[in-house]
């Protein structure tokens, strides 16, 4: 196993049941000290890759790695070079901010001068000083969700997975968060994996993108790259009649960069959507196609999700 | 520290935060004590005048049985909630042993179980019950109490894993305790009972604890000697064996909710 690669997949899969196929066959490599999200809706498969990944529960088939290590053969190695922040709130709301923050630190065996001053630090950067000596269970969602963060921090494990880990935030918590994220990857080599479905994170954080849906990984790259493979503009059109006509039409300028179409949605990716749009419209009536909804937007990674998918990047 | 031992501290932090449970703890076991014994006491001495001291020496270990079962099913019941909240997943990721996990747990129910025993046996003590003064003893009782805590709060936590309902956890619960309890010498002696049920106490690792009991904590009285009925040793081996056979059965549960 390659030493620059921090977390490795083959044909990992999940079963549940007859009906319920949670991953299917993922294969997934990401390079140590990169950011990787994967983005998708709930019941894309998310969590429960996490969940593998983090041995809290074992896969029906395949091989994960972390830093070489087998998830399954060499798991109790692989939970020393881990930290996990989990999607739902698993504080115990009998222990104040502080006490969490010890306890998951001494589970760790992070010896006591150490842990005091990591823990001033993390209750400083998620800005839960004053609540510290509170019980959890007084706490905001809000609250909640950033000391979760911070306990996921506190033992600064060599990979660590947040799972959905602005997820209930403020904008300004959440802009925080993710300075501090990319804080952590540029001062040390902590290779981290997120889970999202929120678009704006990926794009922001991540070196590497993989989107996510039916326990698959659909496409995969930097977001910048596959933002661009959508083109500078991406006009969305849903409409009815002779579609196959309409497209070959448009795929023929010279200033389409891309177009298609799944479960009734047309994306066309052009190089200026305010310039294009007229031509489109017209090549659409022309060609028999009525257009009942256009819209014009710079492209994101719901675009591509779209793309890949023919669905919209949202909650089941 | 010790994986253990650290969840341990954290059970037992989290019963101190809630001064009610405290209380509880306090109070439950003096309650029976006085009020189940005074009473039994009474309608003993109306049936045979002189044989309702004896009955509230001989009902004591049955107490401390009864006191056991209870705080392993609280117990059990906090083991649920943590399962149900997420609480457990940070334990699971964490680099410490499995079994931990559960004998931390069964070791703060245990801790429970002996703090209201040793209550138990003062109140007992202060009402009049015939009990030894000899300290081997009342330690030798205080290891099978231990034995039986920890083997019944194995088996409340292997119920815990196996549910995910509240409900559905206290019924399971229930339809063990009731035999566990009754159908032994806890609160009646062997040689009143009918042949079969006799023989169905024999199966019950509670007879077992509450004879070793009686033989180590009670002292005898012109008109109730010891309970001879079950040799001592096998009363600890049949209470260790308990005790290793809860815990068992609840690691195995608990792996069963991480395939």
């Amino acid at each position: 196993m390659n030493a620059t690669t921090a977390i490795s997949t083959q044909n990992l899969t999940k079963r549940y049941s007859d009906e319920v196929l949670a991953v299917d066959g993922l294969n997934l490599i990401v390079p140590t000290n990169t950011i990787y999200a994967l983005l998708g809706p709930n019941g894309a498969g998310k969590t429960t890759t996490v969940s593998m990944l983090t041995t809290l529960t074992e896969p029906t088939s395949g091989q994960a790695q972390i830093n070489g290590l087998d998830v399954v053969r060499q798991a109790g190695q692989v939970r020393r070079q881990i930290g996990v922040t989990f999607q739902e709130i698993v504080l115990d709301p009998d222990l104040t901010g502080r006490e969490a923050l010890d306890f998951h630190a001494r589970l760790y065996g992070i010896g006591k001068t150490a842990r005091r001053a990591k823990i001033e630090e993390l209750l400083a950067l998620v800005e839960l000083e004053e609540a510290a000596d509170r019980r959890t269970n007084t706490y905001s969602g809000g609250m909640k969700r950033r000391l979760e963060l911070a306990r996921g921090l506190i033992t600064s494990p060599a990979v660590l997975f947040l799972d959905e880990p602005t997820q209930g935030l403020d904008p300004q918590n959440r802009a925080n968060i993710w300075a501090y994220i990319k804080t952590l990857k540029a001062n040390t080599t902590m290779t981290l994996l997120l889970t999202t479905h929120y678009m704006d994170e990926a794009e922001a954080l991540t070196d590497q993108v993989g989107i996510m849906d039916g326990g698959k990984i659909v496409v995969e790259g930097t977001p910048a790259a596959l933002i661009a493979g959508m083109g500078a503009d991406n006009i969305q059109i849903t409409g009815s009649g002779p579609q196959d006509g309409f497209l070959a039409q448009v795929g023929k300028l010279p200033y389409v960069e891309t177009c298609g179409a799944l479960n009734g949605i047309i994306q066309i990716g052009v190089d200026s959507g305010s310039r294009r749009l007229v031509d489109i419209v017209e090549r659409a009536n022309r060609s028999g196609f009525t257009i009942e909804d256009i819209s014009v937007a710079k492209p994101s990674l719901g675009d591509v999700f779209l793309k890949h998918t023919g669905r919209q990047l949202r909650d089941k | 520290m010790n994986a253990t031992m650290l969840l341990w501290q954290k059970q037992m932090k989290k019963t101190l935060v809630h001064p009610e449970e405290i209380v509880g703890m306090l109070i439950q076991p003096i309650l029976w004590v006085v009020l189940f014994g005074v009473g039994m006491r009474s309608l003993m001495g109306a049936a045979a005048p002189g044989s309702g001291a004896d009955y509230m020496t001989f009902m004591i270990p049955g107490i401390v049985a009864l006191t056991a079962v209870s705080a392993a099913i609280a117990g059990g019941s906090t083991w649920l909630s943590e399962r149900l909240i997420g609480i457990v997943k940070e334990y699971l990721a964490a680099p410490i042993p499995r079994l931990s996990i559960l004998l931390g747990n069964a070791g703060s129910i245990v801790t429970k179980v002996l703090f209201q025993a040793i209550i138990i046996l003062l109140v007992g003590l202060l009402m009049g019950a015939n009990l030894s003064h000899n300290p081997a003893g009342w330690l030798g009782g205080l290891l099978l109490i231990a034995g039986y805590g920890i083997g019944f709060s194995g088996l409340a936590l292997a119920v815990a894993s196996a549910t995910d309902s509240s409900a559905g956890y206290h019924m399971m619960i229930f339809l063990l305790q009731l035999p566990l309890l009754f159908l032994s010498n806890s609160l009646y002696p062997l040689q009143t009972l009918p042949l079969w049920m006799r023989l169905g106490t024999y199966l019950n690792p509670t007879t077992y604890v509450v004879t070793g009991l009686r033989q180590m904590t009670l002292a005898p009285t012109p008109t109730m000697g010891p309970d001879a009925s079950i040799a001592l040793w096998l009363c600890f081996l049949v209470t260790l064996a308990f005790a290793v056979t809860g815990m068992t059965v609840a690691l195995k549960a608990f792996r069963r909710t991480i395939a």
